[in-house]
């Protein structure tokens, strides 16, 4: 009952005309910005977050902004993974599978339209069941204490890594390198300088807006180089552009199945949209019958991924909002926004603020509705953005994203900084590992020193604390099993013929 | 091979911060943990994995969708980081419409624009992302030495 009565509190916030406009004009940009290659959600999200201050925002409109640039990027994503096959990000890999040869039929509109009402259908379930979880989470993590936040902070680590199908280890490198950076700066509790190295632009730390824009921006942007170097063409969108009934009916069971898995790792802290993107595509491509199409542009196939990247895109909310602990890239950017609002996410936020919360979750749902409004009837001027060249969007994103770093702190030497991040992220990201990884692990590590410390101050420095309550011993299990899961993989794997999941 | 050389320079940066973290000791100490453990930690982790990484590095075994890199390419992106520098070197002493502008030039013609295309777009973005920051989203940007001929 009372989810319903705080439901109708969020749609209070969420409906006023101010918040109604912030959420329109965010799923545009979004939209917009998802599209564009070189930009995914989370440098949108990052981007926006100094005009949002600028505009002075209160911040629940802010939240709201950025949730519906969130949900839009996701949207706007599969337009240049259907008809570029180029992914905006990690998560739209499978799309392109079956978006692309669909385009190639000439059934891109019919593949734009269905991925739209996919995309609608995964972020309904998943807001339903962040309504439905959410305040039951918050309720259990307020007996959280910082031994049992550090404990499920190194699960959400090793999640990522043991979650990462291919590389375990460099996923988990790169969480390491995160973490470490997160140490660069004054020590809170003793004052100590550390690894500043007499810069007085790195005593703050390095700020989170610097990381991630140079890590995805930047690094962008050079990789779009070389794209340009190479060249690529795009599919036309041509011929129907709605898909039919029998069409929508086809996928219904699957989007429907992708929609739960969507959320369920979404939830997952670490996992996220890309992991849930391929374990429903795996799973329908497994349960189709015999002469499927998967690959050469089965609607199933299209559906399968993008209803799963919504439901995780929603999904990762419910870690991020109840317990502060972030569940993909975005929502950690989402989270460092929330702490420039002084605002620290976790479950008190529920009691204390529940408007901000509810404001949010009711956004989540109007966002979703605008999208499919928009993106049906809106998806042939859509397609003509992609007609921008490379030449004068390269320019414009590398300006803008210099701005939004400049914003921050008004100094030059975070200019700089950003550059050099950016270059080390190329590297990184030429190497194979995984730069969200390094975010998350930015993101959490602050919050994974200071909850270690408190645990152990409040402990006299006894380590017994860390695994001294029934909680902190089940999430140490999980992060046993987490461990384990890619030392199982890679044995077993060894064992029969290796199958063929790299399709 | 470029696994195995990461590493090792990966393993070399993380053995040097060790050593610059081994210092930090906190003039009172007001907890038990103190401000050089969790570094240690997190440092001694990376030492381990890179450690592996150079025994046994991963196999190569999935096709690159992004073709090799060749030496036009590797000299374009040397040339984009050259123009990034440079650009965040003059920001602050030209100003963003200058700086801009000139930044937005060379990038464009970095990407296969045509000189005309390049200069008349570059001038285009720079103004037109000046006018929509500065009065339209209110984000202070500086002016430098265009502040002096206004004034």
């Amino acid at each position: 009952m009372d989810t319903i009565h705080y439901l109708g509190l969020g749609f209070g916030v969420a409906l006023t005309p101010y918040n109604l406009i912030t959420a329109f004009c965010g799923t545009l940009i979004g939209t917009i910005v998802g599209l564009l290659p070189g930009l995914g959600p989370v440098n949108g999200v990052a981007l926006l977050i100094p005009i949002a201050f600028a505009l002075g925002l209160p911040p629940e409109t802010a939240l709201i902004l950025l949730a519906a640039v969130y949900l839009g990027c996701e949207y706007g994503g599969r337009i240049s993974s259907i008809l570029l096959n180029i992914p905006g990000e990690a998560s739209a890999v499978m799309t392109t599978l079956d978006g692309y040869p669909l385009a190639q039929q000439g059934k891109a509109g019919i593949a734009l339209s269905l991925s739209a009402w996919s995309s609608f259908i995964g972020g309904t379930i998943a807001t339903i069941g962040v309504v439905l979880f959410a305040p039951l989470l918050a309720k259990w993590a307020v007996a959280f204490g910082p031994a049992e936040y550090f404990v499920l902070m190194v699960f959400a680590i090793t999640c990522l890594a043991g979650m990462a199908d291919n590389k375990p280890l460099k996923t988990a490198m790169a969480a390491f390198i995160g973490l470490a950076l997160s140490c660069v700066g004054i020590d809170a509790n003793s004052g100590v300088y550390r690894f500043t190295f007499g810069s007085l632009g790195l005593a703050d730390g390095i700020q989170f807006i610097v990381l991630v824009l140079g890590l995805f921006s930047i690094s962008e942007i050079l990789v779009l180089l070389e794209r340009t170097h190479h060249g690529h063409k795009a599919a036309k969108a041509t011929g129907r552009m709605l898909f039919n009934f029998k069409e929508g009916a086809f996928v219904l069971a699957t989007n429907l199945r992708s929609g739960v898995v969507g959320f369920v790792l979404g939830v997952l802290p670490g996992a996220g949209a890309t992991l849930a993107s391929a374990v429903a595509y795996m799973s329908e491509k497994r349960m189709a019958s015999k002469d499927n199409q998967f690959g050469k542009g089965d609607l199933r196939g299209l559906a399968a991924p993008e209803t799963a990247n919504s439901g995780a895109a929603c999904g990762s909310m419910v870690p991020m909002l109840t317990l502060g602990v972030p569940g993909s890239g975005t929502t950690a950017v989402m989270l460092g926004a929330l702490t420039l609002y002084n605002i620290t996410p976790g479950p008190m936020l529920f009691q204390n603020q529940p408007e901000v919360v509810w404001g949010l979750i009711a956004s989540l749902f109007v966002a979703n509705v605008m999208l499919l409004v928009m993106n049906v009837p809106m998806v042939r001027i859509f397609t003509r953005i992609l007609a921008v060249p490379t030449w004068a969007l390269v320019p414009a994103i590398a300006i803008i994203t210099s701005i939004g770093v400049y914003a921050v702190h008004s100094t030059t030497f975070d200019l700089f900084l950003m550059i050099g991040i950016g270059v080390c992220g190329y590297i990184l990201r030429k190497l194979d590992y995984s730069l969200s990884a390094v975010l998350l692990g930015f993101i959490l590590g602050g919050m994974m020193e200071d909850n270690l410390r408190r645990a152990l101050s409040l402990s006299n420095g006894e380590l017994g604390i860390l695994w001294g309550s029934p909680i902190t011993v089940a999430v140490w299990a999980l992060v046993a099993v987490m461990v384990a899961l890619p030392i199982l993989r890679a044995w077993r794997g060894r064992k029969p013929a290796p199958l063929a999941v790299t399709d | 091979m470029h696994d195995r050389i990461f590493a090792g320079v990966n393993l070399l940066i993380c053995v040097a911060l060790i050593a610059l973290s081994w210092g930090y000791q906190a003039p009172f100490a007001y907890e038990p943990v103190g401000p050089r453990a969790y570094p240690l930690l997190l440092l001694s982790l990376l030492v381990l994995g890179a450690l592996y990484q150079m025994l046994k590095p991963a196999k190569q075994t999935e096709s690159r969708e992004e073709p090799p890199l060749n030496r036009q390419v590797i000299r374009k992106i040397a040339l984009c980081i050259a123009a990034m520098v440079a650009y965040a070197a003059l920001f602050d002493v030209l100003g963003f419409i200058l700086s801009s502008a000139l930044f937005a030039v060379a990038m464009a013609y970095l990407y296969d624009a045509t000189r005309v295309q390049s200069t008349v777009g570059g001038i285009v973005i720079a103004v037109g992302l000046y006018l929509l920051f500065d009065y339209g989203l209110d984000v202070p940007l500086p002016l430098g030495m265009l502040a002096k001929l206004g004034s």
